[in-house]
């Protein structure tokens, strides 16, 4: 019995070990499948109904020169008129509707912060663009619903931030980093990528690739042949944005593990991504030509909008989705909210803000203040991640815009018309009352006819 | 006169009437010699038993199956006027209450269509018209020709297929027909009767077929032809013209109920698009398509009575014959046809038909073969029936047959306008309806793809071949001037490709598949039918394909 007992454990003992062995072949001849099986094991559920969320970035316009003749949000204060030159209340500029007019790439640099906003003060916004040579009058043009009408037909229906600020008073390098990081990248005066690019700053796609939730970063027109190896110093060349808007692609260890590298994508591919229902977790977009940078058409850029919106809407992942996007900075556009000095490198002046989500609330002014590290506050508050930096800590999220009370509200994609054409219904009665009294009145002469037999003579 | 008078003796004493006067055909209430009282009580019930059988039959045969197939184009734009009318939220965006037609059937229909998506409802209605139909063809055979005629006639146009099908559809030539129908038989009661009432209720009921579909003025031309042909009928001209001011008073309802209701374009467009537009069909289109649909043995039956009967011609065939005529001639040159126009041409070939069976002369050979075969004896006049019974059952049959195949044929890769549902356009637009976020619109290859996407889609179609001609297009169609610019723009967020559009016009269906590969089309739903590959072996065939398109 003993013998016949341990045979079979002897038995039972190798099959065991051959089983372990074939287990263990297989997962050295398919590690990535088993890394992301066990990755996908790993990831932390969201804290809140939100699976998917997308953020785009888009440049270079204030809160007030889009939306500051909207009623019910904190806009361009009745009486407006911003001095030619500062503490003098005459000669001033109203602001004026745009419109066809064209407008310019006003000057955006933290040295045009500090002369618009003086301290405080916010009189040098005409100032500010007219000592770089430009027509300072522009600065205080606005757009209206006439220009934007699919962006105001979605904060008619979802939700419009009127205290969102940029986060750095300066132009797009270190908002871009902000967005991404939660602090200005490189410090102190400079405002450039470093040539050896941003080296070991933290990004919020390390913590989520360390907490095993997917994420991509969908770029509009990319090349991947451009990153901070190949941009040359001068910024404007064609498509040298790519870097300043894709921070990632101004890190070393994102352009050569090619395995970060590959979640850079073509902007193609959300389109794909989405409708197949496989969003990742946290999307990242940059536009390029259609970024609404002045003096870029912002009809161009609204539709791109649309068209991401209208995706998402379309998509399977619809129901558990938040898309938010928002402005990189002022672009020199005049705007009345002083912003908050959190720190040296801002906030900047506001810029829109607007939230797409089934659980945002229906025509919502969220005046909570934010800025684009609260979008990484949202991220890391949904993931459980750690912050980043003293920046996102701190910064307040906008999980009052949603309303996860409610069941997720089904899409509906909205036009370009501000006025939806009317529907009007002719009055019912009149066709009724007369068709009926017609076939009556038919139906009694045949019945007249049938019971009189009386000929004409 | 003789109440036991048999239809050819009745024939052949209007035909030497100075003036026509005759009075219905009743059935006969004299007994015969040797009759029992049970065999009384049966030929008493005997009619109207058949009667009951022959509605029930047709409602079966209109009712089978209704919902196999969702509506078609006409039917969807009907529906939906009428659930305009009632104030249906779902399609008072997609469908304006007024069109090109009057409103007497939509607003008929309209209280079955006030709340969510109703098809069938509005089917069962046009198919209970059709029935009732059926029993006006049988008073207006009994009445020209005696009950044997009028339940014969009744039972072709009950299994006619060209009947069955087009009652089985939200159409207006069902509804139509049934007045045209109504309106013959008032005409027959006033030529044999003589009474102004008739004459009258004539004029009354042909405006009331106007109202339920304006082209059926050209059924005027007929009583014209009729009256005009037939100088023995009296027709003074106060009588005449008070018939006419009876038609156009029932007609005006439709002006004047539009202007009530506040209505400010009118049909004058449409009119003009219909006199000018180029034509649909080939010159032998009826030819090739309304003789089958109605039976070729029926058309032939008609047609042979007309000769096997000639000796008892009288005003009957006449008017029947200028009832045939006038849609027959006026839609043969008429440039746009339709396969379901010549409808009011069912009840007198019908009838004639009818005539033609019960009238039909049996040769002495056959006669002499059935008594030969029958050991116990068949005698002359039952030999005569055996004959003329089994040959309307072959003609029954000969219709009954195709319609059971008509209304079971809900998979069929090959559409003709008017010939029934779209296989796949109503499951195509539900399917828009579900999966596709409120405010999508669509991209059609043809109007009548729109039609159907609208109606059980609710979602705002445009179709591809509309042409931004105002000359060249139906006026309530809405053309896309540069629909290029619409998809670039992010305006059109889906695109359906059909077979049935793409079979009428291969130059769109290649410009539609231009736009999806420009636009990054992908292949979001499939509808397809079962058909056959060159093996025989059966296959599925898609008809409707759904694009999501994007710039």
């Amino acid at each position: 019995m003993t013998d016949l007992h341990s045979a079979r454990r002897r038995h039972v003992g190798r099959l065991l070990g051959r089983a372990l062995l074939i287990a263990g072949l297989l997962v050295l001849a398919n590690p990535p499948a088993t890394a992301h099986a066990a990755g996908a094991g790993a990831a932390p559920s969201p804290t809140t109904p939100i699976d998917h969320f997308v953020f785009l970035m888009q440049e270079n316009h204030t809160f007030d020169n889009y939306f500051g003749t909207r009623p019910g949000v904190d806009g361009i204060p009745p009486g407006t008129c911003m001095p030619v030159s500062r503490g003098r209340a005459e000669p001033c500029v109203k602001p004026f509707h745009l419109g066809e007019l064209g407008s310019l790439d006003l000057d955006h640099t933290a040295e045009a912060f500090r002369v618009q906003y003086n301290n405080g003060r916010m009189d040098g916004f005409v100032e500010g663009v007219s000592t770089q040579g430009k027509d300072g009058k522009l600065a205080m043009a606005y757009y209206d619903d006439r220009d934007l009408p699919y962006y105001w037909n979605i904060a008619d229906e979802y939700v419009l931030f009127d205290r969102f600020f940029s986060s750095s008073n300066s132009g797009s390098i270190r908002n871009h980093m902000f967005r991404v990081t939660g602090g200005p990248g490189a410090a102190g005066p400079s405002e450039s990528i470093p040539a050896a690019g941003w080296g070991d700053i933290p990004t919020i796609f390390d913590r989520l690739e360390a907490a095993g939730i997917s994420w991509k970063f969908y770029v509009e027109n990319y090349d991947p042949t451009i990153t901070f190896r190949s941009r040359t110093s001068a910024e404007d060349v064609d498509r040298g944005a790519q870097v300043i808007w894709v921070p990632l692609l101004g890190y070393a260890r994102y352009v050569d593990d090619p395995r970060l590298f590959s979640k850079i994508v073509d902007l193609d591919q959300y389109y794909d991504d989405a409708a197949k229902g496989q969003l990742p977790a946290v999307s990242f977009i940059a536009p390029a030509g259609d970024s609404e940078h002045p003096p870029g058409s912002i009809r161009a850029g609204q539709n791109l909008v649309r068209t991401l919106v209208t995706q998402l809407m379309r998509s399977p992942d619809w129901d558990s989705s938040a898309f938010l996007w928002s402005y990189d900075d002022w672009g020199g556009w005049y705007d009345h909210v002083p912003p908050p000095q959190v720190d040296a490198y801002g906030y900047g002046f506001r810029v829109p803000a607007l939230l797409v989500s089934p659980y945002a609330r229906r025509g919502h002014v969220d005046s909570t203040t934010l800025d684009f590290t609260s979008v990484l506050k949202f991220i890391e508050v949904n993931w459980r991640l750690k912050p980043l930096a003293e920046r996102d800590r701190k910064a307040k999220t906008f999980l009052d815009a949603f309303d996860f009370d409610r069941p997720p509200r089904p899409a509906v994609l909205l036009g370009t018309e501000r006025t939806p054409p009317v529907v009007t219904r002719p009055d019912p009665v009149p066709v009724f009352a007369s068709y009926a009294v017609t076939g009556s009145l038919v139906a009694t002469l045949v019945g007249v006819a049938a019971l009189r037999r009386r000929r004409w003579s | 006169m003789s109440m036991t008078r048999s239809s050819v003796e009745e024939m052949e004493h209007d035909r030497c009437a100075a003036t026509v006067v005759l009075p219905p055909v009743a059935p006969s209430s004299v007994s015969r010699p040797g009759d029992t009282g049970q065999g009384h009580g049966r030929r008493r019930w005997a009619t109207p038993s058949a009667l009951v059988a022959i509605a029930a039959l047709a409602l079966y045969l209109r009712v089978w199956q209704l919902d196999a197939l969702g509506f078609n184009s006409d039917e969807a734009v009907y529906a939906g006027q009428a659930a305009s009318l009632a104030g249906n939220p779902n399609y008072t965006p997609f469908f304006p209450v007024f069109r090109a037609h009057p409103m007497l059937f939509q607003t008929l229909l309209s209280p079955f269509f006030r709340t969510g998506e109703v098809d069938v409802a509005g089917r069962v209605v046009v198919a209970v018209l059709g029935v009732a139909t059926v029993l006006a063809v049988h008073l207006l055979g009994a009445r020209l020709y005696g009950r044997r005629v009028g339940l014969v006639a009744a039972l072709l146009v009950a299994v006619m297929p060209y009947h069955v099908i087009v009652t089985r559809q939200v159409l207006l030539d069902g509804p139509m027909v049934l007045f045209a129908t109504l309106t013959l038989y008032c005409l027959v009661r006033f030529v044999q009767g003589q009474q102004v009432l008739w004459y009258v209720a004539a004029g009354g009921m042909l405006g009331l077929t106007m109202l339920t579909k304006e082209t059926s003025i050209v059924l005027a031309g007929g009583v014209y032809a009729f009256l005009a042909l037939t100088p023995t009928v009296r027709r003074p001209v106060r009588l005449s013209l008070l018939a006419v001011a009876a038609m156009a008073a029932v007609f005006a309802t439709h002006p004047v109920s539009q202007a009530m209701a506040g209505r400010t374009q009118t049909g004058k467009s449409y009119l003009v698009w219909q006199l000018f537009r180029r034509p649909n069909h080939s010159m032998g289109f009826y030819l090739e398509t309304v003789p089958p649909a109605m039976g070729l043995l029926v058309v032939a039956a008609a047609a042979g009575g007309l000769w096997w009967l000639r000796r008892h011609r009288s005003w009957r065939e006449t008017l029947l014959l200028s009832w045939i005529a006038a849609p027959v001639l006026f839609f043969q040159l008429w440039p746009v046809k339709g396969f379901q126009y010549l409808l009011p041409a069912v009840a007198p070939v019908a009838v004639l038909a009818a005539r033609a069976l019960t009238g039909m002369p049996v040769p002495e050979r056959l006669r002499r073969l059935l008594r030969r075969v029958d050991r116990v004896g068949v005698g002359p006049s039952r030999a005569v029936r055996t004959v003329r019974t089994a040959v309307l059952v072959v003609v029954a049959l000969s219709l009954l047959v195709p319609s059971w195949h008509a209304v079971n044929r809900a998979d069929n890769a090959t559409f003709l306008a008017g010939s029934g549902g779209v296989p796949g356009g109503r499951e195509a637009g539900r399917w828009l309806a579900r999966n596709t976020p409120q405010g999508s619109v669509v991209l059609t290859l043809g109007p009548s793809m729109a039609n159907i996407i609208q109606y059980y889609g609710h979602r705002r179609s445009y179709g591809l071949s509309v042409s931004p001609n105002p000359l060249r297009r139906n006026p309530s169609y809405e053309p896309l001037p540069n629909p290029d610019w619409w998809l670039r723009h992010n305006d059109l967020h889906y695109v359906v490709w059909d077979s049935f559009s793409a079979g009428r016009s291969a130059f769109f269906s290649e410009r539609l598949m231009v736009l999806i590969r420009r636009y990054h089309g992908r292949v979001v739903h499939t509808e397809f039918v079962n058909g056959t590959d060159s093996t025989g072996a059966r296959v599925p065939v898609p008809v409707i394909i759904i694009y999501e398109v994007r710039p």
